[in-house]
């Protein structure tokens, strides 16, 4: 009798492993009702897209919507390709990630859907860039972007009756005048490294050419070329910061200017609900970093921040595009845009929330590129090495930072370098 | 014949016992293991299509400076801590272990921070470096901490240190208190009999017969240290200029967030043998020295 149970017991521990083994795989259609399953990254929407999976099922009877919102997406989902596990679709950013499982062949061709005609050009065209080397067809629904730049106060600049610059040498006239106010200029969170990116982006949009990255890529120029004024006016900046940047993080930073402590801060429109929530009431504004001296060439660093993309294997084509058709319904892109400040990739006219109000000219005329750091490798860490650059106090220190870009982007993105060589190889008259 | 049947039926009973544990281990351990030998000779991103490229990730390895650095960087950290934690732990396990009012309540005070996860722990002292010591700096108008440790190069891998100490000390206290009741009372009797008092009897008599204890502390404090990663996640990210990254947190970061799951897990590879050889090399090194009773 005992061994009987020690037996059971053993052949269940051994029923368990093989079971956990085996799970793999998921249904998708049951009763005629179709499931798509749908992820997205954005922890700060979550309630947005829970009331829209809501709305949809109200409506739709023959398709049941799940949308997934993990803490860490992207970790999760990575981790659920590598068990091969896919979604339906994905509303991800349009950064490395998605230029990397586009290279894996994740995602599926939707040319065909019509909903594309309503998308802004400009992001259209930024998920083409996102490419590695250039390819048929359309693999992304720009859906949500944000804008990158300068926050300000907007009592404090009415207050003091400063006014918003346009060209570099005004913005540090600007920094002067708030100083000799008294008040602090800008505030930096730069513990947190990839807030170095921040300032980063927003000026290397004026100040180098939106494709650079495919440029290198291709040979045909070096980062040291192009960066260089760049990385010298990110260290400019440190002059009107405050006290010791590298001792706080990006929460310390919010937090700060939540609380009137400087009367500007280098970050995206993605900062806004963390300062809201530190302060309600604050009045903030937002104005294009004007990093060249030419005002025409200051243009407005807004990415994909969110952009919905058909998996390849997904088995009901026609049911993924009437969601996609569903989530571009103008009042549900309102729905997103009032509660998340965010900036619409479609076509027509909608409300922006006020914070984009000196913004809105260049969001009107499509005056905007891309976050160069979009097209950077994560593991190369350009971030940290913004970082180090900035606290080097040596007299090399942009020349080695800069010779650092260049050795280590072919390092890091060898295996995409050389795709590019076959492919200019193979099609010796593009570009 | 019938003891024979027996032993086969006791043997038969430990075999079902054993079987399922092995099969989870092989299944949740070394299959995983194996993987990652597979994918180390592989440009795997961790996703979708790859290849093999052989011996690069390792020659890679070898040439990469940030993967230079954070060997450094972890070495220096582990060797630093582990010397820390166990001269305080010992003398602390020594006074713990000695006749003072409210012992137990000490031991259960001095117990606490082993309780408390690494990241709530790292959180709270990264509270108290940006913002407590400087000020606490600033008002006594002490130059070395009136700004946060956390933001040079120089200091932040010594506030990591000080935080990893302060949260291992607690278990390895207990380890060598628990080392310092096996010590039979006759021995010290004896001793002092032979006029050996105060540290020499804690150099010939205590150490060495705690020396068991020493050893299994050095060996857990090592591995432990050179897998260091909850600290830098809350307290410095790696930062600043890339020189807190430790092996661990490099791995993670680079493999599982970037796209190095290929290159990172040949890192690891390297990384398991290390940590082996070394655990190996400090049994060898300390279990020679033992003392029996």
């Amino acid at each position: 009798m005992k061994k009987r149970t020690v037996k059971a017991a053993g052949a269940g521990a051994l029923a368990l492993v093989i079971s956990a083994a085996g799970l793999a795989g998921c249904g998708s259609q049951d009763d005629g009702v179709v499931t798509i399953e749908m992820v997205q990254y954005k922890p700060e929407a979550v309630d947005v897209f829970e009331e829209l999976e809501q709305r949809f099922n109200e409506t739709h009877d023959d398709i049941r919507l799940v949308i997934e919102s993990p803490n860490d997406a992207m970790t999760i989902l990575k981790t659920r390709f590598i068990r091969e596990d896919y979604p339906d679709i994905v509303a991800i950013g349009g950064d490395i990630n998605y230029s990397n499982f586009l290279d894996a062949n994740l995602f599926m061709d939707i040319s065909d859907f019509d909903g594309l005609a309503d998308i802004k050009q400009a992001y259209l065209d930024m998920d083409k860039e996102l490419e590695y080397v250039p390819m048929d067809g359309v693999y992304a629904v720009p859906y949500m972007a944000n804008a990158a730049g300068v926050l300000y106060n907007r009592e404090m600049f009415e207050q003091y009756g400063w006014n918003i610059p346009t060209t570099w040498d005004e913005f540090i006239a600007l920094c002067e005048e708030i100083q000799a106010e008294g008040v602090q200029p800008l505030y930096f969170g730069y513990r947190d490294v990839w807030t170095c990116l921040a300032p980063w982006n927003a000026m290397a949009v004026d100040l180098a050419p939106s494709d650079v990255c495919y440029q290198v890529n291709a040979g045909e120029t070096t980062f040291a070329e192009n960066y260089r004024e760049v990385a010298d006016k990110q260290k400019q900046l440190l002059d009107y910061a405050q006290n010791d940047p590298f001792a706080f993080s990006y929460n310390d930073a919010c937090t700060a200017f939540a609380r009137g402590e400087s009367a500007m801060y280098v970050i995206g429109s993605y900062a806004v609900p963390q300062i809201r929530s530190v302060n309600p009431d604050i009045d903030i504004d937002s104005f294009v970093f004007p990093a060249s001296n030419d005002p025409e060439e200051n243009i407005l660093n807004s990415g994909n921040d969110l952009q919905l993309s058909v998996m390849a294997n997904c088995e009901n084509k026609e049911a993924a595009y009437e969601v996609l058709r569903f989530l571009l319904e103008d009042e549900n892109v309102q729905y997103y845009v009032d509660d998340q400040s965010a900036v619409p990739c479609k076509k027509g006219e909608f409300e922006l929330a006020s914070m984009l109000d000196s913004m809105k000219p260049y969001i009107e005329e499509g005056r905007l590129a891309d976050y160069q750091d979009h097209h950077y490798p994560a593991e190369m860490s350009v971030d940290a090495m913004i970082q180090t650059y900035l606290l080097d106090d040596s007299e090399t220190a942009l020349d080695d930072f800069m010779e650092r870009f260049d050795t280590e982007w072919v390092r890091y993105n060898r295996d995409v370098i050389r795709k590019v060589e076959e492919y200019t190889q193979q099609h010796p008259d593009s570009e | 014949m019938k003891n024979g049947k027996m032993k086969n039926d006791r043997q038969r009973t430990f075999m079902l016992i054993t079987i399922p544990v092995v099969v989870l281990f092989f299944f949740f351990n070394t299959f995983p293991l194996l993987r990652g030998v597979y994918y180390s000779f592989t440009n795997f991103k961790g996703y979708g299509s790859y290849e093999i490229v052989g011996l690069r990730n390792y020659i890679d390895l070898f040439s990469d400076g940030r993967v230079g650095n954070s060997y450094l960087f972890t070495v220096k950290y582990a060797v630093v801590c582990t010397v820390i934690v166990n001269v305080v732990s010992l003398l602390l396990a020594l006074g713990l272990n000695s006749r003072i009012k409210g012992k137990t309540v000490l031991r259960g005070i001095y117990f606490i921070p082993n309780i408390l996860g690494g990241l709530v722990v790292g959180y709270i002292f990264s509270f108290f470096f940006t913002y407590i010591l400087p000020y606490v700096g600033q008002a006594l108008g002490i130059e070395a901490i009136s700004s946060s440790m956390l933001s040079r190069e120089s200091t932040a891998w010594f506030a990591i240190v000080l935080v990893g100490a302060w949260q291992s000390i607690a278990m390895n206290t207990i380890i060598y208190i628990s080392g310092l009741q096996t010590v039979p009372e006759d021995v010290y009797e004896a001793g002092s009999i032979d006029g050996a008092t105060g540290w020499r009897k804690f150099k010939s008599l205590t150490f060495p017969l705690i020396i068991p204890f020493f050893s299994i502390n050095m060996v857990l404090c090592m591995k432990n240290f050179l897998m260091v990663f909850d600290q830098i996640m809350a307290l410095t990210k790696g930062g600043p200029s890339q020189s807190t990254e430790s092996i661990s947190y490099l791995i993670y970061q680079n493999g599982i967030n970037g796209g190095q799951f290929g290159f990172q897990s040949a890192n690891a590879v390297v990384f398991f043998v290390v940590i082996v050889t070394i655990s190996v090399l400090q049994l060898r090194f300390t279990g020679k020295k033992e003392e029996q009773l």
